[in-house]
């Protein structure tokens, strides 16, 4: 029983830190420019993608390069698309960011199939390890090590590096930063970039977890990403991170000790939960008081 | 009452944005039940569809909110028709697990389709208080949730439908497209009228700034609940129409695919005027239409044109973010047609038409 439990926190630990990844992924660039990006699913989408194309050459060589494409697509869709609708309000700019995900998703289906491509990426993590009793999945562990050390590294930058200071300070308040002379462009930029390496980490969990990817691979994380940014209050870089983590870790927990019947409602208990942390705390679970929503 | 001919004009132009809406509806209904049953048929669903964002308009043109949810009103709308149309032998064999009531309980289709309609309504009426404190994000997220609520619902809980991954079948076969033009007419004229009233007036003033509108002592949540309510009933009436329409329900089917459609049709028309949303349906679907057949090979005059499989979904992608890139407020850019035609036409080069 205490190996069972022990078991599905570490699962739940490591669910919670995917999407955790993932709803920070887009908190970083809503915080700038108060774009919530659900076309994120099809950056996550190609960087599996090319994992799995690419995977027989070698990690050494799929790893970087699916990260290259994530920070590449991530960039691409800045300038083609968003950097065009600075004006739009954040409504418009997350139903553009819906139509760009259904527009890739047709080209992905369109390039690749509709069928899902397979590779054994990774799948030495796939194991399951025995310790003291308790059986763990090498993957939740790996998880779980990489969410830590992107959030590590992540951190230094922002608060050690002149330009991670820079992105702080724009994404607490983009008016200001400007006004103090900090460039907009090349802050909207990084954020795309660290943005686009965030997903391809989760491409690479998920890759490793499923072995499969279609054209629709990335639009159930982002979802839950997108819903638990929100709750933990997608106004705030860490905010978002905690968001994504409780939905994450709530659902893994969920799925796991609900009686059988009941946890096929699983996703309606967490959304019942979202419209009620949204009813009394709109702006957030982090973000003190009630509020205004900038809308 | 004395009025002077440009008063005329000026009364009669909400009336002539109704008038000319219809003769729109009713031309392009015409014109494509000449070009063969299987054009029919996608204009039959078309004109669902026409319903649904009508019902997004209500609600989201009126407010300014952003709605992910009108497709549960529309989920239930469909399961209300399903369970009360199908005959009663069948259900028992097909349904065996439903509420032993809902076995015998039957109605015409016409009645079941408003049963529909209110349950849609009292869906809506009953979230609302929830939903509509919320602005912005918040509501797109929190609408998003409740569409994930009772999809999962619909999905899995097989007292009130069928077994998970099942669909409801043996919907009888009684709706054409005439008819489904009628409710479609219906639809406008009730969103028209319904333009008229107070909480819609009192609604937009609050869409357009807030803080005014609290100021002068509008209650922005209570106007909000009733324009919510009043969408909901035509998206259940919407989702009657569907399953009558499609004859199968699946709540795969009624989910974010639709809701990502629909919401695609009002935004290239135009989220703030009706017309915007008769437009943006009708464009986008008559687009679908033609790229449909351009797969197969469209012949004019002496040359065939034609794209290949699967450009259809991604020219429709590419024309609605086209349009939100340089023309974020649609076709319509928000307003109603008014007489006479003024700049109230689309503008040059601005319609998708690159697809001939």
């Amino acid at each position: 029983m205490t190996g069972q439990l022990i078991q599905s926190l570490v699962d739940a630990l490591s669910a919670g830190a995917t999407l955790g990844l993932a709803a920070l992924s887009i908190g970083l660039v809503f915080g700038v420019i108060r774009l919530a990006n659900f076309a994120q699913a099809e950056i996550i989408t190609a960087s599996a993608y090319c994992l799995i194309f690419t995977w027989q050459l070698g990690w050494f060589i799929a790893v970087p390069l699916s990260m290259l494409v994530a920070v590449a697509m991530s960039l691409l869709m800045e300038f083609a698309v968003f950097s065009r609708m600075r004006s739009a309000n954040p409504a418009t700019l997350l139903i553009a960011s819906f139509g760009l995900s259904f527009l890739l998703q047709r080209v992905y289906e369109l390039m690749f199939s509709n069928n899902v491509r397979t590779a054994p990426v990774a799948s030495g993590l796939a194991q399951t390890v025995e310790f003291a009793g308790v059986r763990i999945q090498l993957l939740s562990v790996a998880t779980i090590t990489i969410a830590g050390l992107l959030l590590l590294g992540l951190h230094l930058f922002l608060s050690r590096t002149s330009m991670g200071l820079q992105l702080k300070a724009a994404a607490a308040d983009f008016r200001t930063a400007r006004l103090v002379g900090i460039p907009a462009g090349r802050v909207i930029a990084l954020s795309f970039a660290l943005s686009g390496i965030l997903a391809a980490a989760v491409a690479f969990v998920l890759t490793v977890q499923s072995g499969a990817v279609g054209p629709t691979f990335g639009v159930q994380i982002t979802i839950l990403a997108l819903v638990g940014a929100v709750i933990g209050g997608i106004d705030k870089i860490s905010g978002s991170l905690a968001g994504g983590f409780l939905v994450g870790f709530v659902t893994s927990l969920l799925a796991t000790w609900l009686p059988q019947e009941m946890s096929n409602f699983k996703d309606a208990y967490v959304f019942v939960l979202v419209i009620g942390v949204l009813l009394f705390r709109p702006s957030g679970l982090l973000i003190k008081g009630r509020g205004v929503a900038r809308t | 009452m004395t009025t002077s001919p440009r008063g005329l004009w000026y009364r009669l132009g909400p009336i002539w944005s109704l008038v000319s809406l219809l003769a729109i509806v009713y031309v392009v209904t015409l014109i494509n039940s000449f070009l063969g049953e299987s054009v029919q048929v996608q204009l039959q669903y078309a004109l669902v569809n026409l319903i649904i964002v009508v019902a997004l308009q209500i609600f989201i043109g009126t407010s300014g909110v952003l709605s992910f949810g009108h497709v549960a009103f529309v989920a239930v709308g469909a399961w209300t028709v399903g369970l009360l149309t199908i005959d009663p032998e069948l259900k028992r064999n097909l349904l065996p697990d439903l509420f032993p009531f809902l076995f015998d309980l039957n109605a015409p289709w016409l009645v079941a389709v408003v049963i529909g309609g209110v349950v849609g309504g009292l869906l809506a009426l009953v979230v609302s208080p929830v939903l509509m404190r919320l602005n912005g994000l918040q509501a797109g997220i929190a609408t998003f949730a409740l569409l994930g609520v009772v999809n999962q619902v619909l999905t899995y809980w097989s007292s009130v439908g069928p077994r998970s991954g099942q669909s409801m079948v043996g919907i009888p076969d009684v709706l054409n497209l005439q008819t489904t033009m009628l409710f479609a007419m219906a639809a406008i004229v009730a969103a028209w009228l319904f333009q008229r009233t107070r909480p819609s007036r009192l609604l937009r003033a609050a869409r357009e700034d807030g803080i005014a509108a609290a100021s002068s002592g509008i209650n922005v949540v209570s106007q909000r609940i009733i324009v919510f309510a009043v969408s909901g009933i035509v998206a259940g009436v919407a989702g009657g129409l569907f399953a009558l329409t499609n004859r199968v329900v699946q709540s795969s089917q009624l989910n974010i695919e639709l809701t990502f459609v629909t919401l695609a049709m009002l935004v290239l028309g135009g989220m703030l005027s009706l017309s915007g949303a008769v437009i943006g349906t009708l464009v986008f679907s008559l687009v679908d239409v033609l790229l449909v057949r351009m797969q197969n090979g469209l012949e004019i005059g002496a040359y065939v044109v034609s794209v290949p499989q699967g450009a259809r979904a991604i020219i429709l992608g590419l024309i609605l973010v086209g349009m939100l890139l340089f023309r974020p407020s649609g076709i319509t850019g928000g307003r109603e047609f008014v007489w006479p035609f003024r700049s109230d036409r689309p503008l040059p080069g601005m319609p998708p038409t690159n697809e001939s």
